[in-house]
């Protein structure tokens, strides 16, 4: 697995200084998940098995275990995450495939669209679904129809549409990147689209494919706002651990879920890996970028779905800011601008605090999943592994059992951690280890298809691995640190579950704002507010993608081809 | 060392990394709504303007949550107005200082703790939600009572809360039980069982999704009741005759403050006249002897005297028996 180059002795010093640099990017992104997530998770662990005399055992799980009400919750969630999963990455690859391989015009709409449920904050879904296609909803009142969407459907179209997003950042992923020549190879030795699709792009595909799988699962089986909203009687498990844990008080019960929820996340990835193994090393040489060409009978039908998905989504989340100007819905259709005068002490204060916070969150986040990819592509496998399998787990818990960890971890005066709580700091690396799993599999996707040629060149001609890193791997990642970078930045502005438990008077942010208004009863100010905070988001991604795009001439222009 | 460490995040503070409570201030965590804390907050700065108030609301369920979670070091000073039913629970308890807060004294000895941590001066009601125009869309009797709601008319109408995560769920199911005794007061939440189209795991949403036009009747409280007819939905608010359940919101002092003599002060505040001429403004229940109900929420249905409405309860009783209940319920409605 290592991939040290072999140099002549006048070049030892610098070789040493390369395992030095290899060790630090392995070493500080794990360390950092050590102490932001497995130390908090080993305190969560050890609440799970306190038993009500103070002593430890196993009575808790007993306990939960030998409820009817548990196992209907695991059937459930298993059910879900499996549909769920399922039309995600079906739809996610369409989607992914249309606008990476396909011809057609519209694509930043379509881009657009798809983010939208990333940088909604989840009351927006949640109400956008009861909105359009509630018991009282535009639907059901402009078609007469009888729809009922409040159980499983409804729930599995909320998390799909949460999920999406997602499932297309990590296929993209793999996507983005082709070599034009296999294609063009293919193509002189007549090969037809579908043969060149089923052998070229379909395996290249697959590790991203798997990933997608893998993230969309875990998501759905952790998500509670999505159930709580739209899932009426539908008892999944994250339900069960905010029924234990907020309804009931009791912390070690709900520990006792939210470790049982680790159980299908380390079978599902163990399932993941099984399936990826076959595929290594895909990329070849410096790649030819593939730009498609026209193919009406593959454009037309790939491009409609995509933007009817796309229409969709814009649909839910329209439909909630048309309602933010709208005096009192569904009763009163008249157009005013009183609720976004928010009324609630502090105002739109929260929304500042926030963006400084995502933006630690998202740089911060991004250079650490780098250093990671870059140091367990050096790491042995027995060391790597571990670690890989530590980075992908933090999806697997909910944000709620990690906000209330992070209180038990980090509010303790017996370590100097203490230092952090209440702090900015802490809640932005709340923010980026609640995202780590999406962030570290679009840049792994990525590194999946570096090819290993590209970097022994660099090393055969004495970079050292800093310059590698820098002037080789790097711009070659680009599209999958970006991509990462405004995954973790959309996600820090609008997540809630876990933060809810760590502001503070004086430091709160923008959605817990919009939980406050809408606990208030004031819904449409909520609305209002989270239309303000999406705007915001978009204004500072395009702001970012102007910024980058400049960087991002000038990098090419000094010439790394 | 926890000197040590609170210096040290006091100059983190003045980096403008940490937000942390300096001398003359408190940490107040509430459960109070946001409205009203404005104002409450407003006077309490007028009256002690040297005391810096920080504020923290959370609903009653998180808060507990929170509170437990920071119990290796608490970082309130006071809790302010949080359901009693939580308040008494051993954990809880164990993390409060009896002080008897100046004013506390006039309160019936049922709206405080006989060793003196908590006091509650307020507290909020339950109420059906009904919403007129979809009552009438459907042809629908309006339900006066628990038993009204039996009416298969109903049958997919009715949202309630979930007891096992939310208070709100708890009060109604515990107002039943000790209304019309054990036996009979489940007898009555299973012949309702069927026409509940779900419960849900917040107590305000039931009336949420009324309002909306999403169902007809929400189970929920009267606080959300009154907002929402306060902002011209098509609502009416149902006290169930034969007595709707409600909640106190206590206070009480912190151990752990180590700003005691300002908590005290607020809390001394909390029970001034001005305080609790400001509860007549706001809440639906004052326990504080000849304190009438605002002019609004007579307006919206609200009796003259709440007491011929509310439930005969026995908190202690409620809080005891929670878990039991609760498990109860899971066993019999859990779906």
């Amino acid at each position: 697995m290592s991939r040290a180059v072999a140099g002549a002795p006048f070049r030892r010093l610098a070789v040493d200084g390369d395992r030095l640099l290899a060790a630090v990017c392995l070493g500080v992104p794990t360390l950092g998940l050590m102490v932001f997530f497995l130390y908090p998770m080993v305190i969560v662990f050890l609440r799970s098995i306190t038993e009500a005399d103070g002593g430890y055992g196993l009575a808790n799980y007993a306990e939960v275990l030998g409820t009817r009400g548990f196992w209907r919750a695991t059937r459930h969630s298993m059910e879900m995450g499996a549909a769920t999963t399922a039309i995600s990455v079906f739809l996610g690859f369409i989607i992914a495939h249309g606008l990476h391989r396909c011809a057609f015009r519209g694509k930043s709409l379509i881009r657009a669209a798809i983010v939208l449920p990333l940088l909604a904050p989840s009351l927006v879904q949640g109400l956008g679904l009861i909105f359009l296609l509630g018991r009282n909803g535009l639907v059901n009142r402009f078609m007469g129809t009888d729809l009922d969407i409040y159980g499983f459907w409804g729930l599995l179209i909320a998390n799909t549409l949460y999920a999406l997003p997602q499932a297309v950042m990590i296929i993209g992923a793999a996507l983005v990147l082709s070599d034009a020549r296999t294609y063009e190879a293919a193509e002189v030795l007549g090969a037809s689209p579908w043969r060149q699709f089923r052998d070229i792009t379909l395996p290249a595909a697959r590790f991203g494919i798997l990933n997608a799988a893998f993230v969309t699962f875990i998501i759905t089986i952790t998500d509670f706002g999505n159930a709580a909203v739209i899932g009426g009687d539908y008892s999944v498990l994250a339900t069960e651990i905010y029924s234990q844990v907020i309804g009931q008080m009791n912390f070690n019960l709900g520990a006792v879920v939210g470790i049982m929820l680790l159980l299908p996340t380390v079978v599902a990835y163990y399932i993941e890996r099984q399936a990826s193994k076959r595929q290594e090393g895909q990329g070849g040489g410096a790649a030819v970028p593939f730009v498609p060409a026209p193919a009406p009978a593959r454009d037309l039908p790939m491009g409609a779905l995509s933007f009817l998905i796309a229409a969709a989504i814009a649909l839910v989340i329209g439909i909630v800011v048309y309602a933010s100007f709208v005096k009192l819905w569904p009763y009163r259709f008249e157009l005013t601008f009183k609720h976004y005068a928010i009324t609630l002490a502090g105002g739109y204060s929260s929304l500042w605090t926030t963006i400084y916070i995502s933006l630690i969150a998202a740089t911060g986040g991004t250079a650490l999943v780098f250093l990671l990819g870059l140091g367990l592509r050096r790491a042995p496998a027995a060391l790597a592994r571990p670690i890989q399998m530590l980075a992908v787990m933090p999806a697997a818990v909910p944000g709620m059992v990690l906000g209330l960890a992070y209180i038990l971890t980090f509010n303790s005066t017996a370590t100097p951690l203490y230092l952090l709580y209440g702090t900015a700091a802490l809640i932005a690396a709340v923010n980026f280890y609640h995202y780590h799993t999406q962030a570290f599999l679009t840049v792994m996707t990525g590194f999946r298809q570096l090819p290993a040629a590209l970097e022994e060149a660099a090393g055969s001609l004495g970079a050292g691995l800093g310059r590698i890193a820098a002037g080789v791997i790097a711009p070659y990642l680009a599209p999958m640190l970006v991509s990462a970078f405004f995954f973790l930045f959309m996600r820090s502005m609008v997540t809630l579950s876990a933060v809810v438990f760590l502001t503070t008077p004086k430091l709160t942010v923008a959605s817990v704002t919009i939980m406050r208004l809408d606990d208030a009863g004031l819904t449409s100010q909520a609305a209002a507010f989270s239309t303000c905070v999406m705007l915001v988001v978009a204004a500072a991604l395009l702001g970012m993608k102007l910024l980058m795009r400049r960087f991002g001439r000038a990098g090419r222009a000094t010439g790394t081809g | 060392m926890r000197k040590w460490i609170r210096s040290t995040a006091a100059v983190l503070m003045s980096l403008g990394l940490a937000g942390m409570a300096s001398a003359g201030s408190i940490t107040v965590y509430t459960a109070l709504e946001e409205e009203e804390i404005a104002d409450y907050i407003a006077a309490a700065n007028k009256a002690m303007p040297d005391l810096e108030i920080n504020v923290l609301r959370l609903s009653t369920g998180k808060l507990g949550a929170r509170l437990l979670a920071e119990a290796g070091n608490p970082q309130a000073d006071v809790i302010w107005g949080w359901a009693v039913t939580a308040m008494m629970d051993p954990r809880i308890l164990e993390m409060l200082e009896p002080y008897q807060a100046k004013g506390s004294e006039v309160l019936p000895a049922a709206f405080r703790d006989p060793e003196g941590r908590w006091f509650a001066p307020t507290g909020y009601m339950g109420a059906f939600c009904v919403n007129t125009d979809r009552l009438r869309q459907k042809n629908l009797p309006m339900p006066k009572s628990w038993k009204d709601l039996e009416d298969p008319a109903f049958k997919g109408e009715i949202l309630m809360p979930d007891p096992n995560s939310s208070g709100t769920g708890y009060l109604h199911v515990v107002a039943l039980l000790q209304t019309l005794g054990e036996e009979e007061g489940w007898a009555q939440l299973k012949r309702i069982d069927p026409n509940i189209a779900q419960y849900t795991s917040s107590g305000s949403k039931p009336c949420k999704a009324a309002r909306a036009g999403e169902y007809t009747v929400g189970i929920s409280l009267a606080f959300t009741a009154l907002k929402s007819i306060e902002a011209g939905y098509p609502l009416a608010m149902v006290f169930p005759e034969g007595g709707v359940g409600y909640e106190l919101e206590a206070s009480g002092l912190m151990k752990s403050s180590d700003n005691k003599k300002d908590a005290k002060r607020f809390l001394d505040w909390t029970m001034s006249p001005e305080a609790v001429a400001l509860y007549g403004k706001f809440k639906a229940l004052v326990t504080v002897p000849g304190v009438k109900p605002s002019e609004a929420a007579v307006k919206a249905g609200l009796p003259a005297d709440v007491s011929t409405v509310l439930a005969k309860i026995d908190f202690a009783e409620s809080a005891r028996r929670q878990t039991e209940i609760k498990k109860k319920w899971k066993e019999l409605f859990g779906r």
